[in-house]
């Protein structure tokens, strides 16, 4: 079901949303970037065409998740689980790229292990996409089985249309927070909007070819090569929309779950001293790994999503990309 | 220009004075630059140098300790060097610096921001008050042969430090927690710095845990600040930290202060002297002492 809005009904709904839901979106913060946060004013939420600095993952996994607390008072109990979020909430802005992360984070998270929190955060949250209109330079989900038109993971999605959108809902959940807004879209108007769903497809220019395989290539130089300029900090990890890693952290008596990174030097340093991923190679390798390899063959997708984050904010411009289009398959 | 620079490493390699030359390529979008590292003469044909060289690449000769290196590097970058070996990390003999005269570099951060337009006028904000555009050492320099006008434009070095320092210390805190919450702890500021090459890093000790690995108000707060301390009297202001931070904390400004108590207190500046002793090592009988009471 599609409608069309103007910009003032659709803020307006949220406006009148605010009353009975958390609503979390994009917001613009003068000369830092586009940020997710909680929104109070539905004027404040940021509909452009620029990008998140952070994708959404971080309301489904939390950088760091308090998991229970440990009670050493008499007669209280000895571990004190968090209660799980339950309130729904309204995430706004959300796109394709993203929406589809949560879509392989669920083959992780909410498959033979579920995970509480993830699942609550999942079942808690309506999803309203943002259809992307100028894809940046780093862009590369159709090369990833994307498309900034694509509607998967997602509750409704906006496609800017002149001054308004057009809202395709997608799911019940979707129809109760925007059902009966707008008009309906006419036949002409319609058949403008595939149209423009397939120019938003065209307008990526960086596209890649993912190997079936990059099984033979484990030993190559190639991997040392392409890790020198890595400097082993954790903003590729972090600010992907499907990296999941975590550690397991125990401050002030409380259990946590906190996001770690396979660049960093001590990810895999064991109690022993020993380290299995000694230096940048091993370490960069098993990201790529990770994301074009051992993901595939566990689930046949590859757990990149192509939203070009880890390209756009690498300090040292590393471009995985690039490196995984150019791997030598055939050493 | 850069023929003379690809000549240059040609024949650094050839004569086998050094083992690899750390440079910049064109990075995969054909605009930016990256790091690239050339260990045989038939790659130096993809150095470069222009504007978008932005990165200070003493970083990473850590990685190459025992080696010949031959570096392309900045006035900035020299300055970091100069303090590396006034700190004993590096062997000046195992050193070639290829300095460049720099007209100053763009701003990625503001590029970001505009649209991503390249404007001739977008020189990073660290590079306006630069009085030197010519490297304090090196061992061959590439001159600018075009002239690329005055860098160093009439500019308060400390003017947001000023501007920080005006507020309350409720006002300054508030300000701070508000950056600081935005905080990731993904260690880029860290990791990009080459002045940070602890083995060890404080932040990643679990025995004793010295702050909380969590993001949060706490943890964020006590990285930052710790990190930018550990920096007194050794920040040169490549302004590196700043530049890679995802989150857009202005961390410059805290290395700013930094920098400006060190030289009003102790009359020193990082990176201008490779023979003289690092600040934090050495006591002097004129040091001001009037905070003990």
């Amino acid at each position: 079901m599609e409608n069309i809005i103007s910009k003032k009904d659709l803020v307006d709904r949220i406006e009148g949303l605010l009353k009975d839901f958390e609503i979390i979106g994009p917001r613009e913060l003068p000369n830092k970037g586009i940020f997710y946060q909680p929104i109070v004013n539905a004027g404040d939420l940021y509909l452009g065409d620029s990008f998140t600095v952070e994708p959404v993952k971080k309301y489904f996994l939390s950088p760091s998740e308090y998991l229970f607390k440990e009670n050493l008072e008499q007669g209280a109990k000895p571990v004190e689980e968090l209660p799980l979020p339950g309130a729904g909430r309204i995430i706004i802005g959300v796109r394709p790229c993203e929406a589809r992360g949560l879509v392989l984070l669920d083959k992780i998270f909410d498959a033979e292990y579920k995970d509480d929190f993830y699942t609550s955060n999942r079942k808690r949250s309506v999803i309203v996409g943002l259809s992307c209109l100028m894809p940046d330079k780093t862009c590369f989900c159709t090369s990833m089985g994307g498309s900034p038109a694509e509607n998967r993971g997602m509750d409704a999605i906006l496609f800017s249309a002149g001054d308004g959108f057009i809202v395709e809902i997608i799911t019940d959940k979707g129809k109760d927070i925007f059902g009966a807004l707008g008009s309906d879209i006419g036949k002409e108007e319609k058949k403008a909007w595939e149209l423009d769903k397939e120019k938003r497809k065209g307008a990526l220019e960086k596209r890649i070819t993912a190997p079936e395989s990059l099984d033979g290539t484990f030993e190559s130089v190639y991997w040392q090569k392409a890790s020198l300029a890595c400097l082993s900090c954790g903003i590729c990890t972090y600010l992907c929309p499907v990296c999941h890693c975590f550690d397991l952290v125990d401050e002030e008596r409380k259990k946590l779950k906190c996001y770690d990174g396979c660049a960093f030097v001590d990810f895999t340093l064991h109690a022993s001293g020993e380290n299995p991923r000694p230096t940048k190679k091993e370490r960069y390798r098993q990201r790529v790994f990770h994301k074009f390899e051992y993901f595939k063959k566990n689930f046949g997708e590859n757990l990149c999503v192509g939203c070009g984050r880890c390209i756009r904010h690498c300090p040292v411009k590393i471009d995985i990309a690039d490196i995984v289009d150019k791997a030598p398959l055939t050493q | 220009m850069a023929e003379d620079l690809k000549n240059k490493a040609r024949e650094l390699l050839r004569a086998r004075q050094v083992d690899l030359v750390i440079g910049y390529k064109r990075a995969s979008d054909g605009i930016a630059a990256a790091p690239c590292f050339i260990d045989i003469e038939g790659d130096a044909d993809k150095l470069i140098w222009d504007a978008y060289c932005v990165y200070n690449l003493s970083v990473y000769l850590k990685d190459f300790r025992g080696k010949k290196i031959g570096i392309i590097a900045k006035a900035c970058d020299v300055k970091s060097i100069i303090v590396l070996l006034q700190e004993n990390q590096l062997k000046r003999e195992d050193l070639f610096i290829i300095g460049v005269e720099c007209p100053g570099v763009i701003d990625e951060k503001r590029l970001c921001f505009s649209d991503r337009q390249y404007q001739e006028v977008d020189r990073a904000i660290k590079c306006r008050p630069c009085a030197s555009a010519v490297p304090l050492l090196y061992d061959w320099l590439l001159k600018e042969k075009e002239k690329m006008g005055k860098v160093s434009e009439d500019h308060d070095k400390y003017d947001s430090v000023r501007k920080l320092e005006a507020k309350s210390l409720a006002e300054r805190l508030k300000f701070w927690e508000g950056e600081f919450s935005r905080c990731i702890r993904c260690y880029a500021c860290r990791q990009v710095c080459p002045m940070c090459y602890c083995p060890k890093c404080v932040a990643d000790q679990a025995m004793p845990a010295w702050f909380p690995k969590a993001t949060g108000d706490k943890g964020n707060f006590s990285w930052n600040v710790t990190r930018a301390i550990h920096l007194a009297g050794r920040c040169i202001d490549c302004g590196e930290c700043e530049r890679a931070c995802p989150v857009g904390i202005p961390l410059r400004d805290i290395n700013k202060k930094i920098e400006k108590d060190v030289k009003e207190l102790f009359n020193y500046e990082a990176g201008l002297n490779a023979e003289r002793k690092p600040l934090l090592s050495c006591f002097d009988k004129t040091d001001p002492a009037d905070f003990i009471r």
